[in-house]
């Protein structure tokens, strides 16, 4: 298989390519031919500098906030759009909408609904009398990053609800009718016969999402830099940054190497939860 | 089912209840989700005047197409650099879309039918896929598109989009030819087919659906890709439409109805698509995650 020769050369060697120029200071130009061989001085660089802490926090506040959020949303709307009506599958294609068209159309949209001057949601919280002016909701360094969560659930509940409408659809009708008649409510209904048969979609949905937010960059990137002072860089875009912005290519590897580890663990809990899926399957 | 006649009144109540908060969190959802695109479409036919009055016009008092006609003219130079874009972009993601179905249709096959070593690193290919952001191969790709002399060439984009595409097309298509029964061909070779003929005239139909799947999928995710593009891509005439709009409105940022119509017309091609042809693509997205 040619294809995944190459696949693999694509894969493998950027990886180690990474690793390898995590140990060097490199000339802002990208001639190789000038790195020098420093250690782990890009690493000690990193670790101790307080932007560090600063992204990795927020980069932990969004991924989580985040993941939450869609999945609760996500789940929220496949359930209620379980039972038909008319107009549900409309309902359905418009939900979806948010996640099929580009983040960088949704970006521009919603960088112009917080605007701080002409922000729709800043005039209507003016005209109901909540505020004397208009919020820098993605200006200030308090408010930009939930501000930008906010967007990234708008854009990602919908991958939640298809998964989960998927998942609902594996969960047999009987038994719902049975504990129907044996007088189950329908709270009970739903944590006892059809969260247990969600649960091995949850996983994989949430660990997905969780994996799909550690590596935002478009919303982010578009909306606000990382701006105002870092307050909504996370990982990704503060690589992104070192590396393209500033050419400090040595450790924007440096940071992709530790970015790699964090995902390796994150990986391991996915090929776990996906094998886990697989191995209950060929039981039933 | 004599006795479901008892509890009728009571369980009507509880259900209508929960309906109730069903229709309000639908509605509330409805909203959140719906809000953001409306106010797209109303400022995109606004004046640029009257997309900066405060408070702001609910619907814009004259109503104009005049951003929408600037975009999509070609005698003037936005309109050039606008259309220009979007073919671009209609062009590498057309190029990967076929590539992609050409390249995954044979592999998907080979992968569901035959036993032989290439399963698991697929998978992983896969999950690896998923798992790794674009940055972690940017620079070393960068490099590797300066060697090749693809710098600044659409070829470095539906390269880049193939390789990183390609694992997942596969594994799309992998589950729907393992839902077709293998005695379908049997049948078909037994009656004098070749193999080939069998894949062509009993399997490709059958298969058509997940085809499908796979080529919208390839099509919006080389559409709507935005990093590499980004990186790998300088010159103002080589430009797709994610990374033409942000130059060009990023040096004029006061034309909101301008850039809310671009952003329309940027979504207008992949949202019509999913909705012509979304019954495939749900069904293709969940089925590797959840086994019926």
């Amino acid at each position: 298989m040619p294809a995944f020769i190459v696949m693999l050369i694509v894969i493998a060697y950027p990886i180690y390519y990474t690793i390898d120029l995590s140990f060097y200071n490199t000339p802002p130009s990208l001639q190789l031919r000038d790195k020098n061989f420093i250690g782990l001085e890009n690493y000690s660089i990193i670790l101790s500098s307080e932007v560090f802490w600063r992204v990795t926090a927020n980069t932990f506040i969004w991924t989580i906030a985040s993941t939450i959020a869609a999945f609760v949303l996500g789940l929220g709307t496949a359930l209620a759009l379980n039972r038909d009506f008319i107009g549900r599958g409309v309902l359905r294609a418009i939900f979806i909408i948010p996640w099929v068209i580009s983040a960088v159309a949704g970006s521009y949209i919603w960088k112009w609904i917080y605007h701080s001057d002409f922000g729709v949601i800043g005039a209507v919280l003016m005209q109901l009398g909540l505020v004397n002016r208009p919020p820098n909701f993605i200006d200030s360094v308090g408010t930009v990053l939930p501000s930008l969560i906010v967007v990234n659930v708008w854009r990602e509940f919908p991958f939640a609800m298809i998964m989960l409408t998927a998942g609902l659809q594996t969960v047999p009708e009987q038994l719902l009718r049975a504990a129907k008649v044996d007088g189950a409510n329908a709270w009970q209904r739903f944590w006892h016969v059809t969260f247990p048969h969600l649960q091995n979609v949850s996983t994989v949905t949430i660990l997905l999402l969780a994996v799909a937010n550690f590596n935002s960059f478009i919303i982010p990137w578009i909306m606000t830099g990382g701006g105002p002072s870092n307050a909504s860089h996370i990982w990704i875009t503060h690589i992104y940054e070192l590396a393209f912005g500033r050419q400090r290519w040595g450790i924007a590897a440096a940071y992709s190497v530790l970015l790699f580890l964090i995902l390796m663990v994150l990986g391991y809990f996915y090929v776990r939860a996906l094998s886990g899926g697989e191995r209950k399957e060929g039981g039933a | 089912m004599t006795s479901t006649t008892v509890p009728v009144p009571r369980r009507t109540k509880t259900i209508d209840g929960w309906r109730w908060t069903g229709r309000i969190f639908l509605a509330v959802m409805l909203f959140f989700t719906a809000m953001p695109m409306v106010w797209m479409l109303v400022t995109s036919i606004k004046s640029g005047f009257a997309a900066m009055q405060i408070p702001p016009q609910w619907w814009p008092k004259e109503p104009t197409l005049a951003s929408y006609q600037k975009l999509l003219d070609p005698n003037n130079s936005v309109g050039q650099d606008f259309l220009r874009f979007f073919w671009n972009s209609l062009y590498v993601s057309t190029m990967t879309t076929i590539l992609a179905v050409i390249v995954a249709v044979p592999a998907a096959y080979a992968f569901s039918r035959f036993d032989f070593p290439g399963r698991k690193p697929l998978f992983f290919a896969v999950l690896l896929r998923n798992m790794f952001p674009a940055v972690i191969f940017l620079v070393p790709l960068f490099i590797l598109m300066r060697a090749l002399g693809l710098v600044n060439t659409h070829g470095s984009l539906i390269l880049t989009y193939l390789t990183f595409g390609l694992p997942l097309a596969i594994w799309l298509l992998k589950g729907f030819y393992d839902n077709i029964p293998h005695q379908l061909e049997q049948a078909a070779r037994i009656d004098g087919a070749t193999r080939f003929q069998a894949f062509f005239l009993i399997v490709m139909p059958l298969s058509a659906p997940g085809i499908i799947a796979t080529a919208i999928y390839s099509f919006i995710g080389a559409w709507n890709e935005y990093i590499f593009a980004y990186t790998f891509l300088n010159r103002n005439d080589q430009l797709t439409l994610p990374i033409g709009v942000q130059r060009f409105f990023s040096e004029n940022t006061t034309d909101f109805p301008g850039l809310m119509a671009a952003s329309f017309m940027m979504s207008l091609p992949v949202v019509v698509l999913f909705l012509l042809l979304q019954r495939y693509f749900v069904r293709a997205l969940t089925e590797g995650a959840v086994k019926h």
